[in-house]
């Protein structure tokens, strides 16, 4: 049972992980907190839901409309309401994502009702034995999609001149400015890609989960795996993405009911009480 | 829209000297009779809430298209409260003395309609038809009740699981909320009755994500049957992974509001073999002439809804409510409309048992029949069950 609950945890996990990185991108890029993320994510899926039943196309392409989709998504709601807040303290903006949320959650309720739908897995769900663990395509699909992502994203950061581009105005936006970086430009882009790596979990969660407006409340477990990891930290963000969804299904395997539920958020507590930059976070230290 | 101008509709009857005769009842003219609900146009049980009032629209518009109940037509006003308690209490009061209605009808989810009977009662406006199953409704003079309640709904399968299956190790896997706990709680107690203990026992937060460590362990204890006491989509991700791990040796049994077409779409083909608890025929293909009746009232009123469970629900119990004004007469009161309907008698509708109501018993539906799930579809595999007199008792289904 031990493996069978890691490899399904570490599925679960990926798709925290997807979500986290999407939160991580954001807040990194403009220290802005993105409450909608789930909401993104949901878009996303219906969006892909959406060219899956009434264009008609094989569900490989609807996913990847979807993370393109949900990627013009991000740059709208970039210009139309983050934009104009930009200059405002970042509490303001964590409201304004929250309304956000709502918002998207109201209007895809209205597009698509409020009904939960089945979604087609990209990956087929017959089951396939390794020794002990039964696993799915679908499981295996998601994690090998996700961490396919992660790694295309670590390359981009590293090797590109637009992703070298972004760590600078990550790291520190008036000096970018001055080195000819166009900020606003690179923000547009932040969110962007936030929203259609988003979006990609939604399309990927929406077959266990079911495509529903309710959705969204990956953002929460998102979060905690965002700051198990190390808020702020992309290799954190994928770790304690996967640590949260493995230790959710092995306290639910193992531990009574009530207490099971708690577990995942005790641990986050307690990392926060040892070690408060969690597992990759660096240390912020101000001078004064 | 519409509901704007039906508001206008009695405004301007007032307006026009129809106003209510002295000594009238309140939401009643000459013409005109006024009901009112707080649903759940928004919040979690938004989907359920729309097409329990879709239902009651389209049989609604169909009674006032043929000329409404002893020349009175039907006027309605409903408000969204989100599934909030404190929402639903707003509106009933908006409802009783800003509208006036005359009586209140079908609202929904236990902890919003618990939190409006009391108002209503002290106010003597009569509840119609809520849409739970908590005996907590029992014995209220102002209340009248739809479907067996969720402790009787667990009795009735209990007892047919070891009377008639033999079987003895049973499990559940619940809702870890109030509504799963009613299933939970009356599965203990049927089972010590008969010396038996809960085999095993799993909750399920809501929005959970991943169900595999529940169903890992339910697999692992050995069971003959194991209850699912969910909402449509936990309930689908179990049969999903049960599928996935080749758990076979449980009988896999849905509770009475998760047997509905709902779980098993989304479970996309894995049900087969699934028993369940059923309330009603099967909404979509059942050739009783009552329910072809009802797909063609809600195809040519509420042309966008397709013929589920829960627009059934609003359909059906709204016509119990107009067959009860029908009884009740053209000289319209509230207590009048309450004596008549506690005086019906046993009235066949075609789709359930008739139900009967007397002054100590204001429960329209005390009974289920078992379905298995075969080609996609819910197919009876037991007569009427309910418990009377401590019993399991069964009756033929309506053919």
């Amino acid at each position: 049972m031990f493996w069978q609950l890691v490899v399904s945890g570490l599925a679960t996990g990926c798709i925290y992980a997807l979500v986290a990185l999407g939160l991580t991108l954001i807040y990194k890029a403009t220290e802005h907190v993105n409450f909608a993320q789930g909401e993104m994510a949901m878009v996303g899926a219906f969006l892909g839901y959406t060219l899956y039943t009434d264009l008609h196309l094989p569900v490989s392409m609807a996913v990847a409309g979807a993370v393109v989709l949900s990627g013009v998504v991000g740059l709208v709601i970039q210009f139309v309401v983050i934009r104009p807040a930009a200059d405002q303290p970042h509490f303001n903006v964590f409201i304004i994502t929250m309304g956000l949320s709502i918002v998207l959650r109201s209007l895809a309720g209205l597009v698509w009702s409020h009904d939960e739908f089945p979604f087609p897995g990209l990956f087929p769900v017959r089951p396939v034995t390794f020794g002990p663990v039964v696993v799915t395509p679908l499981n295996l699909g998601t994690i090998a999609v996700a961490v396919g992502i992660m790694a295309g994203l670590f390359a981009f950061f590293r090797y590109t001149r637009h992703g070298v581009a972004m760590r600078a105005v990550c790291e520190r936006p008036e000096a970018a400015q001055l080195m000819g970086v166009e900020v606003r430009r690179v923000f547009a882009a932040v969110w962007v890609l936030s929203a259609a790596v988003s979006g990609l979990a939604g399309a990927l969660i929406a077959p266990v989960l079911n495509l529903s407006t309710h959705m969204g409340a990956v953002v929460i477990p998102a979060f905690a795996a965002a700051i198990l990891g190390g808020w702020g930290s992309f290799p954190g963000a994928i770790a304690g993405g996967m640590a949260l969804g493995v230790i959710e299904n092995l306290a639910g395997g193992y531990l009574a009911g009530q207490i099971k539920n708690m577990v995942p958020f005790l641990v986050v507590l307690g990392v926060l009480v040892v070690r408060p930059q969690g597992f990759l976070g660096e240390k912020e230290i101000r001078k004064v | 829209m519409r509901r704007a101008m039906g508001w206008l509709g009695v405004l301007a009857a007032g307006i026009l000297g129809l106003a209510p005769l002295a000594g009238a009842e309140t939401g009643v003219t000459d013409d005109t009779i006024l009901v009112g609900t707080s649903q759940s146009f928004s919040g979690p049980l938004v989907f359920p809430g729309t097409e329990e009032v879709a239902g009651m629209e389209a049989y609604l518009e169909y009674v006032n298209a043929n000329g409404g109940i002893h020349g009175r037509k039907i006027k309605w006003k409903w408000y969204d409260d989100g599934y909030k308690p404190q929402n639903a209490v707003a509106n009933m009061k908006r409802l009783v003395e800003q509208d006036k209605v005359f009586a209140v009808l079908i609202n929904q989810g236990t902890s919003p309609v618990l939190a409006v009977v009391p108002y209503l009662e002290q106010k003597k406006v009569p509840l119609f038809f809520p849409f739970q199953g908590s005996s907590r409704l029992h014995g209220k003079k102002y209340v009248f009740t739809s479907y067996t309640y969720y402790d009787t709904q667990t009795q009735i399968v209990t007892r047919w699981l070891l009377e008639k299956k033999g079987f003895e190790r049973i499990g559940i896997i619940y809702q870890d909320d109030a509504y799963g706990k009613f299933f939970l709680g009356t599965l203990k107690k049927e089972l010590e009755a008969k010396g038996l203990t809960v085999a095993a026992a799993e909750s399920v937060k809501r929005g959970a994500t991943d169900v595999s460590p529940q169903v890992a362990k339910m697999a692992a204890a050995g069971l003959d049957a194991c209850l699912l006491a969910l909402v449509p989509g936990p309930g689908a991700q179990v049969l999903k992974e049960a599928a996935k791990i080749g758990w076979k040796k449980t009988k896999l049994i849905s509770s009475g509001p998760l047997t509905d077409e709902k779980f098993l779409i989304l479970s996309g083909g894995v049900g087969e073999g699934v028993w369940g608890l059923s309330l009603w025929p099967d909404p979509v293909n059942s050739p009783l002439p009552a329910m072809k009746e009802y797909r063609d009232i809600l195809k040519k009123y509420r042309p966008g809804h397709e013929p589920n469970r829960y627009n059934l629900y609003g359909y059906f119990y709204t016509k119990l409510f107009c067959d009860g004004l029908e009884a009740a007469g053209r000289n319209l009161t509230r207590d009048g409309l309450i004596a008549a309907m506690e005086s019906m008698g046993r009235r066949e509708n075609g789709i359930i048992n008739p139900a009967s109501f007397g002054p100590d018993d204001h429960q329209a539906q005390d009974d289920g029949f078992m379905v298995e799930v075969q080609g996609g579809r819910f197919v009876p595999i037991s007569g009427w069950l309910a418990v009377r007199n401590g019993k399991l008792v069964e009756t033929p289904l309506q053919r």
